[in-house]
């Protein structure tokens, strides 16, 4: 009988367990490597015509190809800049015409050729308001997509624009017709095909751990060449703190953004993480309500007046909280733009930080501080407002703090409501707030954000404080509609932001640049601002520096 | 006995009702629409006009409360508006996670807990008692969470000992086929199931040493030692089996305390389990998932105390004479 006390009982266990350890690895080369990215956010769904997450957008690129893809320059007008993907050339048939031919190498990940129907299927698919594609509005110049034969497919827009081929090629990652014909379009939402998709690009889906990873394998035939990283593994955390601590502990390899001065401090001081700032397409500001709160047909008690919001802007040093939040890593925008967009320029005419102006121009108005008490007031009533604020932007809620802090020496009471984000963005929409602290994250080109957000255009929609000036309308139509060259838009664009600068219906703050931090053992790590994981194909580890986790087999 | 377990069970199915009742209606009163998350803020009104229409949220507070328990009895949780799948996929990917997380804070919090207990009374008010009392009270006053970060802090980003979150390597045991698998999952485990353990274990401590204290002055142990017994067998086999028959309330008891802790817990170490999901779907509005999400919990609550409800009653004949003569 042998002795079974616990002890032993518990070393035997032990020993099966260790003995169970599989040897693992043995990939070697150019074509091995993991990479590990840490994500505060979880794709809702890997079907890119409905969903707008930039986590999806993050897994997908690798899945879904566009017929042509942006470049690094990040220019989005006219064609010279684009890199073909499924579109191996293409020409222009007409001016309003422009014709694609496919690569006729490409497949899906089921072996089927990728052809012109599909790219029509796909056009579909976007502009169908049972699918109710959050990009179907940026599509609204195409009138059609047809085929002309398997390998070519022609687009025909309402009117000549600059950004047509940006238009064509920047919304739309095709989908597999022979996949996704049958596919009831009101069901496409929550498809099972969204949690284990087909594609067609340098990575193929291998699985999905709700709340814990995402695995994508690398295509050794992908058509365009095979990827150096074998395996990209999205690992998700509730929050970006835990994300950066990850990175840190060496749990992660990658991570998009690091946010704040102190993470990127210590991410760059560690010898193993390599740091790489990129424009950032965020940019933060103060908007005032222009109408009154919940009440669009009566001007706001305060906001309606012009001159009182020029006098809170130059009552405003926007770069001693922009430095205090930011350090190094964000600029004062010349308007509400950020810092990837191409007409960005600091010549552009904007109200400047002067605390005396402000205080005669508040003067002027009536508002004096009557009583002594720090509060300026007029007819009996205090200079005050609520300023909407979510609690989920850590970044946010301090900017708020010093803005109240600011505005207090200035004679103006600024009462903070802190709200979940989905309040936050209820009452923005609904109109029902004094002033709000907003961040927009926005598409490499002003064309589709801009009048959205800050013309007429954009009332009931993104123009929450719903600013319209007839003149800015006019200046936006003719920057985004005849700007057959760059310097035309331009100048357009800055008569634009000139006007909307001088009218000022917000407290532009800051245009953030963002840090990505990546493990050394990557090289030729190259990323495009608008979708830093869009290169992810070319980036590699050198086999010299390969680890364990690299040479992992399955 | 048959007769008292029909009406606890009938007792205990309108309570879940009652929380699925309250949580439906709570959840759908808050402020926010589980239309306009914080990824996508440019949804379009026409959007979300007709995801309000498909999912059945213009209809009046009733009609959307009449139809959800018609499908519930069908077994329907409805679906998830942000996961995009069925409630009840989501959970069932969630529960299993939940469940081994509470398990081992079970084991740690009962073992940790009696083994102090014991050791407690055995050194009744010498320093051993007076400086793990205080111990076991400051840790069981501690909020989960913010032992949670410390162990974090300390054993994981400063130590590195362990890892920062998550459930496995995802890069080395995708699944748990082998036995280093079997050690990484037991490695993520470790932080979050202490956590929630150890602070039960200092309340069980407590409770065990004055079950302990109290059986120890009973005759029957006085007897034993007359009878010339080890001071280590009347301890351990007289006095502790006696003092373990309050030990299934507690079983029962510790259910709704690790569920409700497993909440923070699974938010700071990034475990999927219920807890998390919930969270994330109250911050989203995600009203199906949360009313699933309480569904499950208080179900697992009201088992919990049926079952030692039952086994209490089944090992103490005095409970079903008070609950017939009642």
């Amino acid at each position: 009988m042998p002795d079974l006390r616990p002890t032993r009982l518990v070393a035997l266990a032990a020993l099966v367990l260790l003995a169970s350890c599989e040897r693992r690895g043995g990939c070697t080369g150019e074509h091995c490597g993991t990479l590990v990215i840490a994500a505060a956010g979880e794709p809702d769904i890997l079907l890119p015509p409905v969903s707008e997450f930039a986590t999806t957008r993050d897994v997908t690129e690798p899945i879904f190809l566009k017929l042509a893809d942006l470049g690094l320059s990040g220019n989005t007008v006219g064609d010279e800049d684009f890199q073909p993907q499924l579109a191996e050339r293409w020409e222009w048939d007409a001016p309003t015409t422009l014709v694609f031919h496919l690569d006729p190498r490409a497949r899906w990940q089921d072996g089927q050729a990728v052809t012109a129907a599909d790219v029509a299927f796909t056009y579909d698919v976007y502009t169908d308001s049972l699918v109710n594609s959050p990009f179907r509005s940026s599509l609204r110049q195409i009138s059609a997509v047809t085929t002309r034969d398997s390998l070519t497919v022609v687009f025909r827009f309402r009117q000549r624009y600059a950004e047509m081929f940006y238009d064509a090629v920047y919304h739309m990652r095709i989908m597999p017709a022979h996949l996704l014909r049958e596919l009831p379009r009101d069901q496409w939402r929550s498809t099972p095909f969204g949690r284990a998709p087909v594609g067609d690009g340098p990575y193929r889906f291998v699985s999905w751990k709700a709340g814990q990873s995402i695995e994508l394998a690398a295509d050794s035939t992908f058509f365009l060449g095979r990827p150096h990283i074998r395996r990209l593994i999205w690992r998700f955390t509730p929050d970006q703190q835990v994300a950066v601590t990850q990175l840190l502990a060496g749990d992660a390899d990658a991570i998009e953004v690091l946010i704040t001065p102190d993470n990127v401090q210590r991410a760059c001081a560690d010898p193993k993480l390599a740091c790489y700032p990129y424009k950032g397409s965020q940019y933060g500001y103060v908007g005032f309500n222009l109408t009154a709160p919940g009440d669009t047909t009566k001007p706001h008690p305060l906001f309606g007046d012009r001159d009182l919001r020029r006098a809170l802007v130059l009552a405003t040093d926007r770069e001693r909280p922009l430095h205090n939040v930011f350090g190094e890593l964000a600029r004062v925008p010349p308007g509400p733009m950020s810092q990837l967009w191409w007409i960005w320029d600091p010549e552009i005419r904007e109200l400047p930080y002067d605390s005396a102006q402000a205080a005669r121009l508040l003067t002027r108005l009536g508002w004096i501080d009557s009583n002594g008490d720090g509060i300026r007031d007029k007819d009996g009533r205090e200079l005050t407002f609520r300023l909407l604020v979510p609690t989920t932007s850590a970044i946010r809620r301090q900017y708020a703090r010093l803005l109240q802090e600011s505005f207090r020496t200035a004679g103006v009471d600024v009462q903070l409501d802190e709200v979940d984000f989905s309040v936050f963005n209820e009452r923005a929409r609904a109109g029902r707030f004094d002033a709000l602290l907003n961040v927009w994250n926005t598409d490499p080109t002003p064309s589709s954000g801009f009048p959205q957000t800050w013309t007429k255009a954009g009332f009931g929609r993104s123009n929450y404080g719903r600013y319209f000036n007839p003149q800015v309308d006019q200046l936006v139509d003719r920057a985004v509609s005849s700007a057959a060259n760059r310097d035309q838009a331009r100048r357009a664009w800055r008569s634009a932001f000139d006007l909307l600068n001088q009218d000022a219906p917000g407290i532009f703050l800051f245009a953030t640049e963002n840090v990505a931090a990546v493990n050394k053992r990557f090289a030729d790590v190259t990323i495009r601002p608008d979708s830093w994981l869009a290169l992810v194909r070319s980036w590699r580890v050198p086999p010299d520096r390969l680890t364990d986790r690299d040479r992992v087999e399955r | 006995m048959i007769g008292w377990v029909v009406r606890r069970v009938a007792a205990s199915i309108a309570i879940v009702w009652a929380v699925v009742t309250l949580t439906f209606f709570v959840i759908h009163a808050a402020p926010g629409s589980p239309f306009l998350p914080e990824q996508s803020q440019n949804v379009s009104p026409e959007t979300i006009r007709r995801l309000v229409a498909d999912f059945g949220l213009d209809r009046s507070l009733l009609e959307q409360y009449a139809l959800y328990i018609r499908n519930l009895a069908r077994g329907n949780l409805g679906e998830s508006f942000a996961l995009r799948r069925p409630v009840a996929d989501a959970l069932a990917d969630a529960i299993p996670h939940t469940f081994v997380l509470a398990l081992a804070a079970l084991f740690i919090d009962f073992t940790v807990g009696l083994a102090l207990g014991i050791y407690q009374a055995v050194r009744e008010r010498r320093v051993g008692d007076i400086v793990l009392g205080n111990v076991a009270l400051f840790v069981n006053s501690m909020p989960t969470f913010w032992l949670g970060l410390v162990l974090l802090l300390v054993f994981a980003q400063r130590l590195h000992g362990f890892p920062i979150g998550g459930i496995a390597d995802p890069v080395l045991c995708p699944r748990v086929d082998s036995g280093a698998c079997v050690l990484d999952f037991l490695w993520h485990l470790t932080l979050p199931a202490l956590t929630l353990g150890l602070v039960g274990a200092a309340g069980t401590a407590r409770f065990q040493r004055a079950a302990m204290l109290e059986v120890i002055r009973q005759e029957y142990v006085r007897t034993a030692r007359a009878k010339g017994l080890g001071e280590r067998r009347v301890w351990l086999v007289h006095a502790l089996r006696n003092a373990l028959l309050p030990f299934i309330t507690l079983v029962g008891l510790a259910f709704p305390f690790l569920l409700t802790g497993a909440v923070l817990v699974e938010t700071v170490f990034a475990w999927p389990g219920m807890g998390l999901l919930a969270v994330r779907a109250i911050l989203q509005r995600d009203y199906y998932v949360v009313t699933g999400a309480a569904i499950v919990t208080s179900t697992m609550v009201v088992l919990g105390n049926l079952i030692a409800d039952t086994l209490y009653a089944a090992a103490d004949p005095r409970i079903r004479v008070r609950e017939r003569s009642a």
